[in-house]
């Protein structure tokens, strides 16, 4: 293992937050390493709340944390200057130029006015707003805010960004681009990261690692490479056609008369109870022999939506 | 592309050889193959860093810059600007007066003296603390920015502290920028303090004066905006302090004959008591000999009861914001 997987950026043990009778976080053990974490859970899972632990704004009901090497309770000035944070709530001032406000930022983080005023520019840059950076908040799109919330996180050159939610009311194509940017940051800036969201789907497209919370209790913590990879079984996607009709009736009656486990979803049959060699050349036979047509065959992964079906993990956005 | 260059380039073709401007021709310079990208864009940096001090001023320079409405919409600059014009107008017409005239205006009673000033400078700063003060707390928690602060070395003392100083700083214009104005300008013209003893003696009171009624009236100011998120509600609330306050106690003391002490809930008059102890402006008249009855005037309390009470209405502007941000934190 690489020294920098070694490398623990943030510990916590036995960290518990109460509000009332209510148990934000449930004593919590957790180790996140270089890279991109994911901190996954539905919303109330607590992911805010550990967040703001971690940048000691709120003081943890009992337990520890140590980020960076640093105490949040007793050292978290020190922390929040080499942390970036981009909360969920939408915080640009309407009337603010886009690089006066990261250029603030960054200074509020304690960098000099002139390395600020540089270094707002090139972080905009780098969310591809370059050439946006002189219009006011107030007139940039939803895509175009997060993009500054993310810029005014990294601007100070921070060593960890704390991300909360960072699609949120982004479209499926502003997504995809907003998770390429926070892998290109990691990856290409060596700024790791934590990305709290409650879709394991972009969690899993983008971070090394996750953390995973259910109701202020840690359901899985480790490399998503460990949590997830090869499942068992092919699942076969037909077209739905008039002329012969009913092939896909036939299809599944053929690959059940062979004793293969089929589970249908529409026109979409998930294969198993055998080998995947065996399961494509039984699925390949049973397609001509009904006419059918192949939209799609594929040996099948375990995804985290899986991992956490077993667990009766709710992912779905409540 | 001109014709020229079209031409250049089309031309280039039938020689042997890289052409001038062609990218072989840079690999065959010297120079060419020194060169480096300088614009890196996105980069570290492991320069100094300033924090909490750093963080500080940030906030104070960023907070005096959209008080006094810079870097915003023209809408934005008219009322501070305006405050300012309302405070520094009637200076520079007591200035050209005194030029005009050519006569020592303050000795003849004529052009008001530093510490009468005020009273113009009074209408200034209220509408100045009414209408632009409430906005430099509010809008932090309208539009969430109060959240992003403290995920930087910003805490919410000094958080609150910079917004404080900002406002002082912003509010010291007003009330000192026309009398040092007024001074340099009567010092100019020679009708200012004889002597640099006494020339100093004025510049301190003030210098004083500005930031003790600048203090006061801020932490008024600031502890009625911190109770609401709603910019109208807190114009409301401060104007309804500063003017509802004169009123009340007014009525209560001059018209009901109640003890004078009742204007310790007058910021304006109060303020002003301070100003006149600092000035070294005593009682206007024995008492009982101007108009109204004994023992009904502001000037007659102790130095004392005037300087606690001042410092009461700090403490207290102090204590209401703190209360409020803790339960704001809390939430």
């Amino acid at each position: 293992m690489s020294d920098a997987a070694e490398t623990v950026l943030v510990s916590t043990a036995a960290l518990t937050q109460r509000f009332g009778s209510t148990v934000a976080l449930d004593a919590l053990d957790i180790q996140m390493r270089p890279g991109v974490t994911g901190l996954v859970g539905a919303n109330g899972a607590g992911k805010t709340t550990l967040l703001n632990a971690l940048l000691g704004l709120r003081p943890p009901t009992s337990g520890s944390a140590t980020v960076l090497g640093l105490d949040p309770r007793s050292q978290g000035a020190a922390l929040r200057a080499k942390v970036g944070f981009a909360p969920e709530r939408d915080v640009l001032p309407d009337e603010m130029r886009a690089v006066d406000f990261v250029r603030h930022l960054a200074q509020v983080r304690g960098l000099p006015r002139s390395e600020a005023r540089t270094r707002a520019s090139d972080s905009l840059w780098l969310v591809g707003l370059g050439e946006e950076r002189t219009r006011t908040l107030g007139t940039m799109s939803t895509g175009q805010r997060q993009r500054v919330k993310l810029a005014q996180a990294v601007a100070s050159d921070p060593e960890m960004v704390l991300l909360d939610e960072p699609t949120s009311g982004l479209d499926p194509t502003q997504r995809t681009e907003m998770l390429t940017l926070i892998g290109e940051i990691s990856n290409e800036h060596s700024v790791s990261v934590v990305l709290s969201s409650h879709l394991l789907e972009e969690v899993e497209r983008v971070c090394d690692h996750i953390v995973a919370l259910d109701a202020g209790r840690l359901v899985a913590d480790g490399p998503i490479a460990e949590l997830v990879g090869d499942g068992e079984g092919i699942t076969l996607e037909l077209v739905d056609i008039v002329e012969p009709a009913g092939t896909v009736d036939a299809v599944e009656s053929a690959l059940r008369g062979t004793g293969i486990e089929v589970e249908r979803t529409g026109t979409t049959l998930r294969l198993g109870g055998a080998g995947r060699d065996e399961l494509s050349d039984r699925a390949r036979d049973a397609v001509a022999d009904a006419g059918a047509r192949i939209r799609r065959l594929e040996a099948r992964q375990r995804t985290l939506a899986d991992l956490f079906e077993m667990d009766s993990f709710e992912a779905s956005d409540s | 592309m001109s014709g020229t260059a079209a031409n250049d380039r089309h031309e280039g073709l039938d020689h042997d050889g890289p052409e001038r401007g062609d990218a072989g021709a840079s690999v065959a310079d010297p120079e060419a193959q020194a060169a480096q990208i300088l614009d890196q864009r996105y980069r570290s940096y492991s320069g100094a860093r300033h924090g909490l001090a750093g963080a500080m001023r940030a906030v104070v320079a960023s907070s005096v810059r959209f008080t006094l409405g810079f870097g915003r919409p023209a809408r934005h600059k008219f009322l501070p600007w305006l405050a300012v014009v309302i405070a520094l107008v009637p200076a520079i017409v007591f200035v050209g007066i005194a030029i005009v005239l050519d006569i020592d205006l303050i000795s003849e009673n004529i052009l008001p003296e530093y510490h009468q000033y005020y009273g113009f400078i009074e209408v200034a700063l209220f509408f100045y603390c009414g209408i632009v003060v409430p906005e430099i707390l509010v809008a932090d928690r309208r539009n969430g920015m109060l959240s992003l602060y403290l995920s930087t070395p910003l805490r919410l003392w000094s958080y609150l502290a910079s917004k404080a100083v900002a406002v002082t700083v912003t509010l010291a214009v007003i009330t000192m920028g026309p009398l040092l104005f007024l001074l340099v300008a009567y010092t100019v013209e020679g009708s200012g303090p004889d002597g640099i003893g006494d020339w100093l003696t004025v510049l301190v009171r003030i210098l004083g004066s500005g930031i003790v009624i600048a203090a006061t009236i801020t932490a008024a100011s600031l502890a009625i905006s911190s109770l609401t998120d709603r910019r109208a509600f807190a114009v409301i609330g401060v104007i309804l302090l500063l003017l509802g306050s004169q009123i009340v106690t007014g009525l209560l003391v001059e018209v009901a004959e109640m003890d004078p002490r009742i204007y310790a809930f007058n910021l304006g008059e109060i303020g002003d008591a301070l100003k006149d102890r600092i000035f070294g402006v005593g009682p206007p008249s024995p008492l009982g000999e101007d108009d109204g009855p004994p023992g009904l005037r502001i000037s007659e309390l102790s130095t004392l009861f005037v300087i606690a009470v001042n410092a009461a209405w700090v403490a207290a502007g102090a204590a209401v914001v703190w209360w409020r941000y803790r339960r704001i934190e809390a939430g």
